[in-house]
This record gives C-alpha cells, sequence and structure tokens, in this order.
C-alpha cells in the first residue's frame, strides 16, 4: 500500500450546494475550483473534458472523478482535489452523480491520490457521511486518509 | 485456486482509464476475478473503488485468482490486459 498523507483539498475547493445543467457543465466547475486555488492553468479545464470524452471518471457509489489527461500535466501547479456536491445529482452517462472529486496531480501523484480517496470511498459510513456532511470543514476531516489497517 | 501474477505495465498504473479497461473486462468474465498486491487481500476485480485503493503503478507486480468453469481463460486474457501498456494505447494520450 503507499504511504498515506492529507489529500491536498483547500476548504476554498469545497462547495455543499452546487448544481449543474450536466455531466460537463459539473467538470468545468471541479476545474474552475482547482483553477481558483491556483493548481492548474486554464488549458486544464479543456484537458478534463477531453479525458471524460475517452472514459468516464465515474467510479460508484455517485461519485465521479473527473481530472486531466496525462498530456495536461504540465499545466498542473501543484496536487489539489476539490469537491462539489450535487444535491440534486447530475446525469452522468446513465449513472447519478451527487459528489464530484476533482483531481490535479503533478507526475505519479494522481495513483496515491486516486488510491486515498478510494479508500475513503468504500468505507460505506465515510462515503455517506461525505455526502451528507453541513460543513465544509467536516467533508476536510472525512477526506483525511484512513489508518492503515484498520 | 488458479493464479497468474503480473507486471503492469500501463505508464501510469492502474489509475482511472486502465483501471476501468481492466475492471470492464474482468466484469465480462464468466468467472468472479480477484486481484491483490503481494500478499494483500484480495479485492473483487470488477470493483473500481477496490482497484484503484490498491495503488498500483507501473511495475508493481499484482496477482489475479479465480475458481471455476473457465478461470484459466479469464485469468489468461486479464493478465495479457495488465501486462499491456493501455495508456499508450489511447490515441489522444491521456
Amino acid at each position: 500500500m503507499p504511504e498515506t498523507a492529507p489529500l491536498p483539498l483547500d476548504p476554498r475547493a469545497v462547495r455543499l450546494d452546487a448544481t449543474a445543467s450536466g455531466r460537463d457543465d459539473a467538470i468545468l466547475q471541479c476545474g474552475r475550483a482547482l483553477l481558483e486555488v491556483g493548481a492548474v492553468e486554464a488549458p486544464y479545464l479543456d484537458a478534463m473534458l477531453e479525458r471524460e470524452r475517452t472514459i468516464s471518471t465515474y467510479v460508484g457509489e455517485g461519485v465521479a472523478i473527473p481530472h486531466g489527461t496525462l498530456a495536461a500535466k504540465d499545466v498542473v501547479r501543484h496536487d489539489a482535489i476539490c469537491v462539489l456536491r450535487f444535491p440534486e445529482g447530475v446525469d452522468w452517462d446513465g449513472e447519478r452523480v451527487t459528489v464530484c472529486v476533482g483531481i490535479a496531480a503533478r507526475g505519479d501523484g494522481h495513483v496515491r491520490l486516486l488510491s486515498e480517496l478510494a479508500r475513503i470511498l468504500m468505507d460505506p459510513g465515510r462515503a455517506r457521511a461525505l455526502r451528507e456532511a453541513a460543513e465544509v470543514a467536516e467533508v476536510v476531516r472525512l477526506l483525511q486518509p484512513i489508518e492503515e489497517d484498520q | 485456486m488458479p493464479e497468474r501474477t503480473v507486471t503492469v505495465a500501463s505508464r501510469a498504473g492502474l489509475h482511472a482509464r486502465p483501471a476501468k479497461l481492466f475492471v470492464q473486462a474482468a466484469a465480462a468474465q464468466e468467472v468472479p476475478v480477484r486481484i491483490r498486491v503481494g500478499d494483500g487481500r484480495p479485492v473483487p476485480a470488477t470493483s473500481m473503488l477496490a482497484v484503484l485503493a490498491l495503488g498500483v503503478v507501473r511495475g508493481t507486480q499484482v496477482t489475479l485468482d479465480a475458481e471455476g468453469p473457465g478461470a484459466e481463460a479469464a485469468l489468461d486474457s486479464l493478465a495479457g490486459l495488465l501486462a499491456r501498456d493501455l495508456d499508450a494505447e489511447e490515441i489522444s494520450g491521456g
């Protein structure tokens, strides 16, 4: 297992109550959240759409993890994630997405980010708490790494 | 139980895209297939989250196992997939 470290989530990149007109709108909102915290440059947003067209980033549990293509790593300034919740749901190629975790990572950083995120989402209690959290601080707390072998 | 140990060839490891292709291929098999890293706990190869959680990078050795009719063919097929650089097969380079 990879070593654990806090997921790089800036509280300013958390939205509890977002709405989107569709999948691409939700992805662009994630991209803008990453842009606003200085994690990526503008071309990353197109790369996120391109990635999604190649293959869906839906991972189950009502969660999608949009991120850019490998070719867009040059426009990532630092590793970061954002969390946008869509309580009304977004149609994601037939799946209903209520939580988007946007990801920006340099080098191989995404493997660790995805692994940590997946381990959190596999815990049904945590996944539910993430969907229902009423405070930004709670979302940030829920995305702290799970201890090894608990 | 039949097993195959294979070194993951995809440039970026088993993350979103190669992981999805692998999970889809696993779901298309007639027998349940599990995947593990080293002595780790085997997880269903059909679970995207479980596969992502393994944190597999290029060069990681993973072991697949399956039991039942068609297990050997399923393992050969999936091991063959992991041994290919699935990122290189993406035209748009991501």
